[in-house]
């Protein structure tokens, strides 16, 4: 028998009034581990979602961090268009520097969803799983890569041709060029193709050969509506990145400009002066005017990104960089976590409170118990370490048992967490900060008891043996 | 084993000071079993207090088993009594949470350390005593016969030289009670401990070697029965 036992029964003696301060316990650790993993959490996924390349192009009228959040980690709609010609000029080394100091320029259009769970279409070319490097931890570069099946076919060049044969269409059209008029370039089968991330496979339960139909608008909003001409056949799954390409469908991006209801919007077209947008929507279009949204860049070196932040010029689009971007948005985001933790500490104060009056109430029905223990040659140290014990382990089990409710709501939640914020929460993952916590609880714990300890161990040895409670 | 010189106790009762007990001259030797008799109000409980360690003597020398009690602090005294003597209380005074085994092994913890050996000397004294298959019981669930010899075995776990008693058998008939306190003194006397009964009850007084009348000591005589 050790001191630890007596502190044990006494706990399991008062079983309601234990589990009821347990309870506190459990939900001020799980509070704040649920705070700190998702702060932790948001922080690793917005950071390890941007090693890979350096910049992103977007629209001149958005904010920079409106470009990289939605080009990156796909939150709300794009904040716009840009040219094409951009994105040539960039590959072809005439906005910043030299071609070689760029790695890849990669175009993105975006615009349709798929599902319930709005898993956004990007609209992309098969450099994108080819060149494209997702992570990069300092020493290796990660590429895409695939759990089943493999990428699409489409490259830059089937871009550029698209784009002349849209635009000739185009113009005519606009125009009222006479007939002969040049046709509208149509959607070929090859390029009916998708590629999906893996939780978009698996929460829709899809594989090699399924079939997606992108939809317009939001599900079950207003103007919702499919797009069954552009039902695409599930050519590969990528394997799983933890990052916002899991919940990504790259189809080509020749295919979304084809879309029904697209063609109005494909084309850039500036109003001259003196004009009326109806008059501009009556003008000529060219190729290098159609609309992209991004265009994820990797300038080849330290030299490559200094060239692209001092060269690139254009009044229409303008370099966002991540690396810049990201840790002033999770500073604001970790000062929200802040609060938040504060506001836990707060729940774990008014928890050992509450520990300190539960245990501090028991003292005058256990003078007579502590009175007999005394008798036997307990010491005052004895006593107070009995009951700070029980302290002591209340708090243990109600942080081990508030880490594990943390754990479990994770795992519960990870999807509803994922879908509304981008965060996958990996609720298997133990960190060491976790032991440091269950240890500050249960020290926190010790303090609380610390009160009624002392008043136990001055208990009286022969008055209250001499009474019967 | 026990001397007693000049040795008060009183109390605070408002700004009145009460006596509570008074014994100028008391030796007790090893191996003795003595009785102490008094009339209520006589410091019987007070004095096997002072000589347990758990009150300090206002003044006077208290020495018990070659150790001054009345010069040990508080934790001193407490090692002391946890160490060589063992208990008895009229309510027997056993922890309700705890099984009958772990009410005798809680003396062992707080006395000479409660390892396998102390659990093994422990199950042994139930054995001795007949509660061989009542060592997982509450006290709630005992007789209060049964009770009394777990609070016997309690008292004896330690191998204390020196057994106080408080009126052991005030709760229960004579008859069972008297057994009781025969197994007691039985054991006791095989293992050489001195014994100190306070009671009322002169039959259980008879039971004992020596009776001390409390009320004489402070005349500095002792009444033999």
């Amino acid at each position: 028998m050790r001191l630890g036992s007596i502190s044990l029964r006494n706990l399991r003696v008062r079983l309601v009034a234990t589990v009821l301060t347990t309870l506190s316990i459990v939900l001020a650790t799980a509070l704040y581990a649920a705070i700190l993993t998702m702060s932790e959490q948001t922080e690793q996924r917005y950071k390890g979602s941007i090693g890979g390349f350096q910049a992103v192009v977007g629209p001149k009228d958005a904010s920079q961090l409106e470009v990289v959040l939605n080009t990156i980690f796909n939150v709300d709609v794009a904040p716009g268009l840009f040219p094409l010609q951009i994105c040539t000029d960039l590959r072809a080394g005439r906005m910043a520097g030299r071609r070689t100091q760029v790695r890849y320029a990669i175009p993105q259009a975006r615009g349709d969803s798929v599902s319930r769970f709005n898993f956004p279409v990007i609209g992309t070319i098969d450099e994108m799983f080819a060149r494209f490097e997702w992570r990069y931890d300092g020493e290796t570069r990660e590429p895409l890569r695939f759990q089943a099946g493999g990428p699409f076919a489409y490259g830059y060049d089937e871009l550029l041709q698209l784009a002349d044969g849209l635009a000739a269409y185009e113009t005519a059209r606009r125009t009222e060029a006479p007939e002969p008029r040049p046709e509208r370039p149509l959607i070929q089968p090859q390029w009916k193709k998708a590629v999906v991330g893996a939780r978009v496979a698996r929460t829709l339960g899809l594989g090699l050969g399924s079939t997606i139909t992108p939809v317009h608008g939001k599900f079950g909003e207003f103007g919702y509506h499919e797009h069954p001409e552009a039902t695409c056949e599930i050519v590969g799954v990528l394997a799983p990145t933890n990052s916002p390409l899991d919940t990504t469908i790259f189809l080509p991006i020749g295919l979304h400009y084809l879309i029904d209801g697209h063609e109005g919007g494909v084309f850039l077209v500036e109003t001259p002066p003196g004009k009326t947008p109806d008059d501009a929507r009556k003008l000529p279009v060219e190729a290098g005017r159609m609309g992209l949204t991004a265009i994820v860049v990797d300038p080849k070196d330290h030299f490559g990104a200094r060239l692209l932040r001092q060269e690139f010029a254009s009044k229409e689009a303008q370099v966002a960089w991540p690396a810049d971007v990201i840790p002033k948005f999770l500073q604001q985001v970790g000062n929200a976590a802040d609060a938040l933790a504060v506001i836990a500490w707060l729940v774990l104060l008014v928890a050992a409170i509450s520990i300190t009056v539960a245990i501090y109430n028991t003292m005058n029905e256990r003078r007579r118990e502590i009175a007999i223990m005394r008798s036997l040659g307990a010491r005052r140290f004895q006593i107070l370490a009995i009951i700070v014990g029980e302290a002591s382990l209340l708090s243990l089990f109600g942080a081990v048992l508030g880490l594990v409710v943390c754990h479990a709501a994770m795992l519960l939640l990870r999807d509803l967490v994922e879908d509304k914020t981008g965060v996958y929460l990996e609720w298997l993952q133990f960190r060491p900060w976790e032991l440091w916590l269950v240890l500050g609880v249960a020290g926190i714990g010790a303090l609380a008891g610390l009160l009624p300890a002392v008043k136990g161990s001055m208990t009286q040895v022969a008055d209250n043996l001499a009474h019967n409670y | 084993m026990i001397h007693l010189r000049s040795v008060e106790k009183s109390y605070s009762r408002g700004e009145q000071r009460v006596l509570a007990c008074a014994v100028d001259r008391l030796d007790i030797a090893a191996g003795e079993q003595v009785a102490l008799i008094g009339r209520s109000g006589t410091g019987k409980t007070t004095l096997l207090h002072i000589l347990a360690g758990i009150l300090r003597p206002d003044r006077g020398e208290v020495e018990i088993a070659g150790e001054r009690l009345d010069r040990l602090g508080e934790a001193a005294r407490d090692r002391h009594r946890g160490q060589h003597i063992g208990m008895v209380y009229q309510t027997f005074n056993l922890l309700q949470p705890f099984t009958a085994l772990e009410n005798v092994l809680l003396g062992a913890l707080f006395g000479r350390g409660a390892g396998p050996d102390a659990k093994r000397r422990a199950e042994a004294l139930l054995e001795q005593v007949g509660l061989g298959d009542r060592m997982h019981h509450r006290p709630g669930q005992l007789s209060v016969g049964q009770v009394q010899r777990v609070a016997i075995c309690r008292a004896l776990v330690n191998d204390p030289e020196l057994v106080l008693m408080d009126e052991p058998l005030g709760n229960q008939d004579r008859t069972t009670g008297g057994q009781v306190l025969d197994l007691l003194l039985d054991l006791a006397k095989r293992s050489g401990k001195t014994v100190v009964m306070v009671t009322h009850d002169p039959e259980s007084a008879r039971r004992m070697q020596r009776t001390v009348d409390l009320a004489s000591l402070r005349a500095g005589t002792e009444v033999h029965a």
